[in-house]
């Protein structure tokens, strides 16, 4: 399963020589019709065979509706490696893949984001927050049916945000309500379309509701909160109000919608195309082979070594952005080796990330300085650029002033006590692009007289031993981080974290602690720069990680589909407004 | 013969309880956490906390293996962790395809394998049998999955760059637009789909098959009773397919009884390669996000796989040799 990578540079040839993707069919706009595979959505379930049959009545008023134009019709067929985990049940699912899916294609937010992550009216038609920051009132669209015709209301936006703070539903992003008033009061049904909430004043107070999509309380309010993660309508047969209506889920295989002819017009209306289908497609090479041949209309991420090949195809094109995650060394500063934060620095400058970026991502990536990604308001290119630049010669004299010298002229320096400075680097089993970083951070730093040991670990293995408060079984390990807009780094760098599960560097400062404290309270932009840029020197100066670099995303997308819009936002952020070229579809 | 299946299939209970039981342990004690799918700074320790307890991984493990095999006594082999559906119904839509990949490849493996092994016994050392021995080494040498990368290049990618008349799909057991197609062009869409998972499957498994067959057969046609049988004057056929094939195949059947069940877990680079949605893919996955009911439930089906698989080869083996009875 390795070889992806010798295959995918003979790929590049045939690329070239690839004609144009297999389109075909009718391009006539076809009449709407409910598809016959929502009837066998979790046949033998009484509770899936109950809402497929409200599904059916209510869309029956859709059958035969003719598109408004003939920009629509067709599948966007969509492949990604990986199921979708915890489908459509946005209570306890917090996988990526499944939240842009209960985001953008079966279910609503109560806002959306624009493309400068300035919130924008989706299911809240607007809202109000109090002078004082600790009141906010949502007016929900009055037009907004679930597929199986009821209509979403403010009780369904108090029952998600109770389900979410219950603390027997294990939502996994507690964090997100944090500022929010947890008790009796917290939130209020003023009237049928109308509901407030409570919170203390927060910089990102209106982030929660971009990230969360509003679940259906006539269908799930009965259901105790302990038993929601088994219920069939995450992954068997959710009954959303979004663009698209769900139709079928094969196990392992794929899920497919269908555009949802009763969505507002004053939203855009129905979809497009008039099928959207996820596919679970678990190698590259076949990814690739499926984007090149037109079976499939998006690839979700194409290795960086597949970027040529795609883009020497005249069928596809390359999509790529700055996204939210970045990729870093953390260190153990419990061990004696890393307790040093000048140990830290010499690590950081004696490894050409410059070069590591332009050789294992083709240049598709930023070097790293510091845990704010390009994407956000906050970030500043300048913080750490010469601070943490390479330079081996000033890495060797942090080493020497922090103790470390070769006295016994074997290449690796010891200190005093003639300890070696020799670390292991973990990464996880299976991604090539880790086992790169660890294996040229070994050649590099044995340059500076560190030696390093690259140690491969499987990944649940891996995670059980940096998140473990006692053991800690690890001296520097290359991982990655998705950051949210509400940025917030108390749980990786703030003194108190130290035995949770993220301290992994266990580095403790009272002025970074200060800064992470103060931050999340200053609501107003401007104000709060300058402190993002403080608390980003700080971490340049402590090198809790070596932040290696922010990849930028790629995607593989059919030149026959079009409006794509793809950001920081994700993939489907406008699935709603994709269409297809007539000779594309099928 | 009844007696001996019953008592075959009695005394494979313990077995396979025993090896649940192993697998139960080793799986539980492994280090990893199956709530540590939802790392995330955003989740707090309790709510991860919670996610065990919702799990049912709170309790002590004893406890839980208890739990497990009374579940497991009334047929239910728990909730998906991932899946968030009952393992069975999971497997349920699981097996089927790997099923019909495994039968169509053995099918066509021994079909294949045995009668190039015959040809190449009785034609011993000719050019045919020297090309074939290549070339079946060839492919038994052949990693699988490298295999089926080169499958899908050249009979998707590239046959599709160079307008073949006939390309294969590369992935998935069915088209998107399945639903939409007539009941035969459904079943012509799904045997598209197999070829080529199935064919590489199969190249693999014929060529060791035929070196086997090959073997054997030499061995068979220089005894007497083949001679015996030409003496007789018997055409050349029935001789080497009434007379000696049967002796001749009972190492081949040997082989069939290893296969069966290696075909059910073996065919996961397959089945990834091809994104063919079956046990192997699923149990792999499962393993990876500390799945612990879809482990379980998969292991139980692989091991009475093999039991099963046993069982077909002991009782062919009465079948080609009359010598063999089970009373």
């Amino acid at each position: 399963m390795r070889d992806a990578r010798v295959t995918t540079s003979i790929l590049g040839v045939g690329a070239v020589l690839l004609m144009g993707a297999c389109g075909g069919g009718e391009s006539g706009a076809r009449p709407w019709s409910l598809e016959a595979s929502l009837a066998e959505a979790g046949s033998g379930i009484p509770f899936c065979e109950e809402v497929t049959a409200r599904v059916a009545e209510f869309m029956s008023q859709y059958e035969g509706q003719m598109p408004p134009s003939a920009q629509y019709g067709g599948a966007a067929v969509v492949g990604s490696i990986g199921e979708i985990p915890d489908g459509m049940n946005g209570h306890v699912s917090q996988d990526y893949t499944a939240s842009q899916h209960q985001n953008f294609v079966n279910l609503m937010t109560l806002v959306a984001y624009d493309a400068d992550a300035n919130p924008t009216p989706y299911l809240a038609e607007s809202w109000e927050v109090s002078d004082d920051n600790t009141e906010i009132t949502f007016h929900i669209r009055d037009d907004v049916y679930w597929h199986d015709g009821e209509l979403t209301d403010a009780y369904d936006v108090a029952y998600t945000f109770e389900r979410a703070i219950d603390p027997e539903t294990g939502f996994p992003n507690t964090a997100y309500w944090t500022h929010y008033d947890q008790g009796p009061d917290g939130v209020q049904v003023v009237d049928s379309f109308t509901v407030t909430f409570r919170m203390r004043p927060h910089a990102d107070y209106i982030d929660p509701w971009r990230a969360t999509a509003i679940m259906p309380e006539h269908l799930l309010g009965d259901v105790p909160s302990a038993t929601l993660r088994q219920h069939p309508y995450g992954t068997v047969c959710p009954v959303g109000n979004g663009p698209f209506i769900f139709v079928q889920h094969r196990q392992d295989a794929s899920w497919t919608f269908q555009a949802n002819p009763a969505f507002p017009q004053a939203l855009g209306g129905r979809p497009y195309v008039d099928r959207y289908i996820y596919r679970n497609i678990n190698e590259p090479t076949t990814l690739l082979t499926d984007l090149l041949t037109g079976q499939l209309s998006v690839y979700i991420r194409p290795t960086p070594d597949q970027a040529q090949a795609v883009l020497d195809s005249d069928a596809v094109d390359l999509l790529a952005y700055p996204f939210r995650d970045y990729i870093l060394v953390g260190w153990n500063a419990r061990r004696l080796q890393l307790s040093d934060k000048r140990v830290r620095q010499a690590l950081t400058r004696g490894t050409n990330r410059e070069e590591i970026v332009d050789a294992l991502l083709q240049g598709y990536g930023t070097v790293a300085n510091g845990s704010v990604p390009p994407f956000h308001w906050a970030f500043d290119p300048s913080v750490g650029k010469d601070a943490m630049s390479y330079d081996q010669d000033a890495a060797r004299a942090l080493l020497e002033a922090a103790g470390w010298e070769d006295s016994d002229g074997d290449g690796v320096r010891e200190n005093a006590d003639g300890e070696r400075l020799s670390i292991s680097i973990k990464y996880n089993e299976g991604n090539d692009t880790r086992q790169d970083i660890a294996e040229i951070m070994q050649a590099q730093l044995a340059e500076i007289g560190v030696e390093v040991a690259p140690t491969v670990v499987e990944w649940g293995t891996l995670l059980s031993q940096i998140t473990d408060p006692v053991d800690r079984d690890f001296d520097g390990v290359v991982i990655g981080w998705v950051v949210e807009y509400k940025l917030d780094d108390t749980d990786l760098f703030h003194s108190s974290s130290f035995s949770g599960a993220y301290g992994w560097s266990g580095t403790m400062r009272p002025d970074v602690d200060r800064l992470l404290e103060e931050l999340p309270l200053v609501v107003d932009r401007d104000e709060a720069k300058p402190l993002w840029a403080e608390y980003q020197e700080l971490l340049v100066d402590e090198q809790p990680y070596t932040f290696f670099y922010f990849p930028d995303r790629l995607d593989g997308v059919s030149k026959g589909l079009n409006d794509v819009q793809m950001d920081d936002r994700g993939e489907w952020v406008n699935v709603k407004d994709w269409w297809l070229s007539p000779d594309e579809r099928r | 013969m009844r007696t001996f299946v019953v008592r075959r299939l009695l005394g494979a209970i313990p077995l396979v309880l025993g090896i649940a039981t192993i697998i139960f342990f080793v799986v539980n004690l492994a280090p990893g956490d199956p709530a540590m799918r939802f790392l995330n700074p955003n989740m707090s320790d309790a709510a991860a906390e919670q996610i065990r307890v919702n799990l049912g991984l709170d309790q002590p493990i004893h406890i839980r293996y208890v739990r497990w095999l009374g579940a497991l006594a009334q047929g239910d082999l728990g909730f998906s962790f991932t899946r968030n559906r009952p393992v069975l119904a999971i497997i349920g839509e699981i097996l089927p395809n790997t099923l019909i990949l495994s039968f169509t490849a053995i099918g066509v493996a021994f079909v294949m394998g045995i009668l190039l092994g015959i040809v190449q016994a009785v034609r011993q050392y000719s050019l045919l049998d020297s090309v074939a021995s290549i070339v079946g080494l060839f492919f038994y040498s052949m990693p699988s999955f490298w295999l089926a990368l080169m499958m899908v290049l050249l009979f998707s990618l590239f046959a599709s760059v160079w307008q073949w008349p006939i390309q294969f799909p590369p992935s998935d057991i069915q088209s998107v637009d399945y639903v939409f197609l007539g009941p035969m062009e459904k079943v012509q869409d799904r045997l598209m789909h197999l070829v080529l998972p199935a064919t590489s499957l199969a190249l693999v498994l014929a060529a060791g098959i035929a070196r086997y067959t090959r073997g054997s057969m030499l061995e068979v046609i220089r005894q007497d009773f083949v001679r015996t049988a030409r003496a007789k004057g018997l055409s050349e056929p029935v001789v080497i397919f009434k007379h000696a094939l049967r002796n001749g195949l009972i190492p081949v059947i040997t082989l069939l009884g290893l296969y069966l069940p290696f075909l059910f877990s073996g065919t996961v680079f397959i089945e990834f390669v091809f994104s063919w949605p079956g046990m192997g893919k699923l149990v792999v996955d499962a393993i990876g996000q500390r799945d612990f009911p879809v482990i379980m439930g998969g292991t139980l089906v692989f091991a009475n796989m093999v039991v099963v698989g046993n069982l077909v080869s002991d009782l062919l083996y009465a079948v080609v040799d009359p010598r063999i009875r089970y009373d």
